[in-house]
Parts: C-alpha cells; structure tokens; sequence
C-alpha cells in the first residue's frame, strides 16, 4: 500500500515536471560562438552528395521543433532558420550551436552527434534558404 | 488504488497516441552513464533485462526493469525505475521502483563534462538488475520469498565524468550510496567506458543495416567496498563490450555481455535493451491540459 502510494506520487510529480516545461523561445543574444570557431569551415562544403544525410538527420533531429522547412513553430517559438539572422552566421557558428545547445533556453546540446553528421546538418541548414519542401 | 492502477495504463497508450516518435540515438552503455541528457519533452521507455549464466548448484534467473526517462529541461533528466525478477523454479516478483534525477551544470560543451546523479531506491533483496556495482554479487540461492522480505531504501549518488573526443565517448563515473535500512555505512562503486559509432557520415537512405545505425564499446564496473571495508576485497568487477543498433527512427536494441573478473563476480551476465522515445511529450500534454481550462 505505502509502496503505491510512493509510487503514485513520484509519476504525479513526473506529470507535474512536464506541464511546467517551459516551451516559449525567444532568442538570446549572448548566445555566441567563440571566434576561433566562427572561422572554421566545413569539411564536406564541397561535398554535395552529402546533403540528403544532412535533411535526414535534420528531420530526424530537428524537425520536431523548428519544422520540417525549418521555419520554426508558431505554437512553440522556436528558432526560424530560414532567417537572415541565422542564414548570416558562419558555418562554424552553425556548427558550434548545434555542438552545445542553448541549455537554458531549451536548444540541447547534439554532441552525440559525430562531427561529420553535425557538419552534414550545417550543409542542410543553408538549403533552408531556399526551402526545399516549398519546390 | 484500483481505478488509478487501471487508469495509467491507459494513459501511457493514450500518451503515445498523441505524440510523434522520435529519433533514438542512444548510448549503447548499460551501467556507465555519460553527459549526454534527454532531449527536453521527450520520453523514452526502454525495457532491459539482466540474466546471467548460473554456477553449478544456482537456478536461472531473469531481472526485467522498465524505464521510463523524461528530459524536464535540456540539463535536467528524470527517470522511473520498475524492476522484477523471476527465478526458474521460484517465483516472479516484483522488487522496486527507483527515482533518479541527472543535473548538468554547465550550459556549454568541455573537454570534461561533469553530471550530477541523485537517486532514491527502494528495493527488496530479490533486486537483481545490477543496474550499478557497489559490493558483490547479489545473492541468488535464497529464495525469493525470504529475499523480498528484506527491504532497502538507498540513497545513490554519482559524479559522471564524459567527454566526446574525436567522434569517440570516454565516460566515468563514481558512486557513492547509504542504504538506510541496514548498517552498511557508504557503498562505493565505479564504471567507466567508452564508445563510438561505427561510421560518421549518415547516408541519405533510411537503411537499416547501415554502420551507422550501430555504435560498439566497451564497460568495465564494479566495487569498492564500504567505509566499513574500503578496498577491493570480496567486490564484483566486470568487463562488458556493449552494442546499441538503431532498429528504426525511434527505437534501439542494446545488447552486452559482462564477464566476472573476480570471484564474488557473477561469471557471466548478459544485458538486452529495447529503448522506445517519444517527442514533444510535455508539450503536448500541456498543450491539451491548456485547452480544457480554457
């Protein structure tokens, strides 16, 4: 008895954890990129055949927050990457974003990632340009 | 308590009918844990066993536990543990739950990434997952009637130290747990590990058999006595490759066989894993809470 008790309280209490996440984005200034890795460029730049591995981590990454075209969702305020404001940043900016995460703001961190599939999202990110599911 | 028993059943499916899968690149580890956290929203259901091959005179057992990890931030993960046992010839049984939190300070990425770990157990004897390693092996010639009995409610804490260094996991952790039922003083233990994904650029087909669905490495875990006996003696240890295999989108297979370094080890255990995630589980929820106030 004493142990569904506890038990029921704990799964309130995880219940009660996910409503009180905080969903809203907004975006943060100081969230940048140390210089030495603004500068740095992607390794598969040139390598084109390595894009649809990019749109497919993307959507299997991503997608669940800022969209499949990558404009963001209305309803959770994430990060619309089809702006300027993002296209503008280097690749490694890109790169070193998608490394760390905005933590605090609810972006995690893909260093699980292996560089080279964190390199193939960054390839992705800049044919959102130009959204590739609007053609 | 019948009507909440019946309901969360329901709930969990009703929960999963809601909310799309999402993608479960998970660690291919079983005991060491590394800085990588639950995506914020998500939640992931795994379901592991630990069996092991009996010396002569002991029956068989399995050690079934569901897990069920929800990221509440990008650095704060929660987890329900449900274990059971069943022994050949004995009984099925259930012998716990487990609540554990994971706390990572930093907000960016280092060459060290430290994980607080935080875990209240309350467990029977009969508990045999051996989710982590503090003295030796668990006892499995009582029976399972006498086992269940006893009663420990535990206090665990970890120090998890992880790094991805050039596509490679190198993880380590130390733990430290009082057992407040009995007069153990602290338990100490430790795993470390590492691991890597077996190809580093994703295809642009959905295959299946692909290097890069599988990651492979390695764990080594065991005791380190108590401050009543600090040191190595009369402690289980263990070396166990492990392999995680992304089976779709959303779900891993993790498979690790652990071979006892000592006598007090077990001689062989052998750990599966199936790992479901779900995405955007808190967000939805909320969302349909939301609407019904309105």
């Amino acid at each position: 008895m004493r142990t569904l008790i506890l038990t029921g309280s704990c799964t309130l209490a995880l219940i009660t954890a996910m409503l009180a996440q905080n969903t809203l984005y907004w975006p943060d200034p100081s969230w940048r990129a140390p210089e030495t890795m603004a500068g740095k460029l992607n390794p598969l730049a040139d390598k084109l055949w390595a894009r649809p591995g990019g749109k497919k981590l993307f959507l299997r990454n991503c997608a669940e927050c800022h969209d499949k075209d990558g404009n963001g969702q209305v309803k959770k305020h994430s990060a619309d990457l089809q702006l300027a404001v993002v296209q503008q940043q280097t690749d490694g900016e890109l790169f070193w974003k998608i490394t760390n995460g905005n933590t605090g703001r609810g972006m995690p961190s893909f260093s699980k990632l292996p560089e080279l599939e964190r390199w193939q999202l960054v390839l992705f990110l800049r044919t959102l340009k130009v959204t590739e599911f609007q053609r | 308590m019948k009507p909440c028993t019946k309901a969360l059943p329901a709930f969990v499916l009703f929960a999963l009918l809601i909310v799309r899968s999402g993608y479960a690149q998970e660690s291919p580890y079983f005991v060491t844990y590394d800085h990588h956290m639950e995506e914020p929203g998500n939640l992931e259901i795994e379901t592991s066993s630990t069996t092991d091959v009996p010396r002569t005179g002991q029956k068989f057992f399995l050690a079934p536990w569901t897990e069920l990890e929800y990221g509440v931030t990008a650095n704060w993960t929660a987890e329900l543990y449900l274990d059971g046992q069943a022994t050949q010839g004995d009984s099925t049984i259930f012998t716990g739950w487990r609540l554990e939190n994971r706390f990572r300070p930093f907000k960016r990425e280092h060459w060290i990434n430290p994980v607080l770990y935080l875990e209240y157990e309350n467990i029977n004897e009969a508990d045999r997952i051996q989710k982590e390693v503090e003295g030796g092996a668990p006892d499995v010639s009582s029976p399972n009637s006498t086992l269940r009995r006893k009663q420990d409610q535990e206090l665990e804490t970890k120090l998890i130290l992880s790094s991805d260094v050039h596509d490679w996991n190198l993880a380590g952790n130390f733990t430290a747990t009082k057992n407040f039922s009995q007069h153990e003083g602290f338990e100490f233990g430790y795993s470390v590990g590492f691991y890597r994904p077996l190809a580093t650029l994703a295809s642009g087909s959905n295959c299946r058999l692909c290097r890069e669905n599988f990651s492979a490495g390695m764990e080594i875990y065991g005791g380190l006595g108590s401050t009543l006996n600090l040191g190595l003696n009369d402690t289980a240890h263990y070396v166990a490759p492990v392999l995680a295999w992304l089976v779709s989108d959303n779900a891993t297979l993790r498979f690790s066989p652990g071979f006892g370094l000592t006598h007090e080890s077990c001689p062989v255990l052998f750990r599966f894993g199936y790992s479901y995630e779900v995405q955007g589980l808190g967000s939805k929820l909320a969302r349909l809470f939301r609407r019904k106030q309105e």
